[in-house]
């Protein structure tokens, strides 16, 4: 199996390198070669950086939210009545199309793009986190009354742990989503960030560059999840890994 | 009824609020032009042409992997290892490669969507229960009679809750690709009237887009209760 699995990447690197190719799309040694070269340069980790200080908040806040108020949502039947209501329907609204809303209300600066980010990041954890809570069995709920635990401690130790596998696989979206809305927003609109890198790279041509910036945001998707990933089998040591 | 009363206080530049009033007159002329139900029109093909293709596809891959350990073997870790990627950084190099009409995004929209619909189905067809496979194959069942009749059945409600991922972002990918480089479309509506500060008309575009990702999920809810009527829908998981 590993064999086989080896042998086709090998065998996909190897077409890919040595096939024909137009100009515009690079074979993976020069790919890695400008990389390299590119990891040499301040411009690319300006880029990473700027990039970064616009997702981490982002996520940051949408997850706090979403998870803060899910689990409201969750517990208390009239805030469940107020709120969830405007989120279901809201929910399958592609949120991007608030930016050119968020930049005329909150400047074309950084605010209004970890704001969206944020928007975005919100949907899946609040869902993810009502629906955790909604899920918690009566019976535990029930028996931790009976032995006369109080409502926040039966928050802190029923509900909470019931609700935390659904509300970190939830994470692994928000994560993902995350990167796109950043990547969307900077293509649209930035002056730093590795989208803004990979408009100017293709407007000038520069296809050595835009390699680079897809590989850079390539990486960093994959880290992100794998630190959510690390972070998921860590605090729920006690749940076995389900399929994502 | 706040919106309103913040559009006519005065104290935010109408451009900031417009009022209530003209985004309705705006979402009037945008229904009574011939042009705009064009450019939905756009919209719409290329986000449910990349969502067709990412069905059929998907779904296939999908029960590959769930019912052949060797492609699962091969094929899920390419998936899960470039999951969180995200694909619309490949959105430039898809320009040139496949020109920057229509078909650039429909390869997009077939990519993004692609994801959660091979994941789900293979989540669904790998969990397929053992005992039916065993009675259908002790009963005398041809390969292709337990495909059609166990396990495509047992596996729909997954392949549905992938479609209910994937409609979104079909729409999300449409809008932004139209936004950032694109001569027509919802997406592109929205720059255009965004550069020329008509934020009432802008607004009036934001709302048809939301109402059509709305429907087109409202949509697959009906026909997923309608094929899967034996299964009740009541937990939504994203």
């Amino acid at each position: 199996m590993a064999a086989a699995k080896a042998s086709l990447l090998v065998a996909v690197l190897l077409v890919w390198q040595l096939a024909p190719l137009p100009g515009y799309i690079l074979s993976p040694a020069e790919i890695i070669k400008h990389f390299a070269q590119a990891l040499g340069t301040a411009e690319l980790y300006e880029n990473i950086g700027a990039s970064l200080a616009r997702s981490v908040p982002g996520f940051v806040l949408g997850s706090f939210l979403g998870a803060a108020l899910g689990l409201a949502a969750g517990v208390a039947r009239w805030f469940d009545r107020m709120l969830s209501p405007a989120v279901f329907l809201t929910y399958p609204v592609p949120k991007i199309v608030m930016l050119p809303i968020f930049m005329i209300w909150f400047g074309i600066g950084d605010l209004s793009k970890v704001l969206i980010i944020a928007l975005a990041c919100f949907y899946p954890v609040f869902i993810n986190a009502y629906y955790g809570v909604r899920q918690t069995r009566s019976i535990l709920v029930w028996s931790a009354l009976n032995m006369g635990a109080t409502p926040a401690q039966i928050f802190r130790r029923v509900v909470l742990p019931s609700a935390a596998p659904m509300i970190l696989a939830s994470l692994r979206v928000s994560l993902a989503l995350s990167f796109i809305v950043m990547f969307a927003a900077e293509m649209i609109n930035a002056r730093s960030g590795l989208g803004h890198m990979i408009r100017v790279a293709e407007n000038s041509l520069r296809f050595d560059l835009m390699y680079v910036s897809l590989l850079a945001i390539a990486i960093l998707g994959y880290a992100g999840d794998r630190l959510v990933r690390l972070a998921h089998s860590r605090l729920l040591a006690w749940q076995q890994p389900t399929a994502a | 009824m706040v919106w309103e009363w913040a559009a006519r206080s005065g104290l935010w530049s109408p451009l900031l609020f417009p009022s209530l009033v003209k985004i309705f007159t705006e979402l009037g002329l945008f229904f009574t032009r011939g042009a705009s139900w064009m450019e939905a029109w756009v919209s719409l093909q290329r986000a449910l042409g990349g969502f067709a293709l990412a069905a059929v596809v998907g779904i296939s891959l999908g029960m590959l992997m769930g019912r052949s350990k060797f492609v699962a073997g091969l094929l899920d870790p390419l998936f899960s290892g470039t999951y969180a990627v995200p694909k619309l950084a490949l959105f430039p190099i898809f320009i040139f490669v496949f020109g920057i009409g229509s078909l650039s995004k429909v390869a997009l929209v077939f990519l993004e969507c692609l994801y959660p619909i091979v994941i789900m189905t293979y989540a669904g067809a790998r969990e397929v229960n053992r005992a039916f496979l065993w009675s259908a194959q002790n009963m005398g069942a041809s390969r292709a009679a337990i495909l059609r009749r166990v396990v495509i059945p047992a596996t729909a409600p997954f392949i549905f809750a992938g479609f209910r991922v994937a409609v979104p972002v079909a729409m999300i990918v449409v809008v932004i690709t139209e936004m950032v480089a694109s001569a027509d479309g919802l997406g592109y509506l929205v720059i255009y009237a965004l550069s020329s500060l008509r934020t009432d008309r802008m607004l009036a575009v934001v709302a048809v887009i939301a109402v059509l990702g709305y429907l087109l999920d409202k949509a697959v809810v009906l026909a997923r209760d309608r094929l899967i009527y034996w299964e009740k829908l009541d937990t939504y998981y994203v």
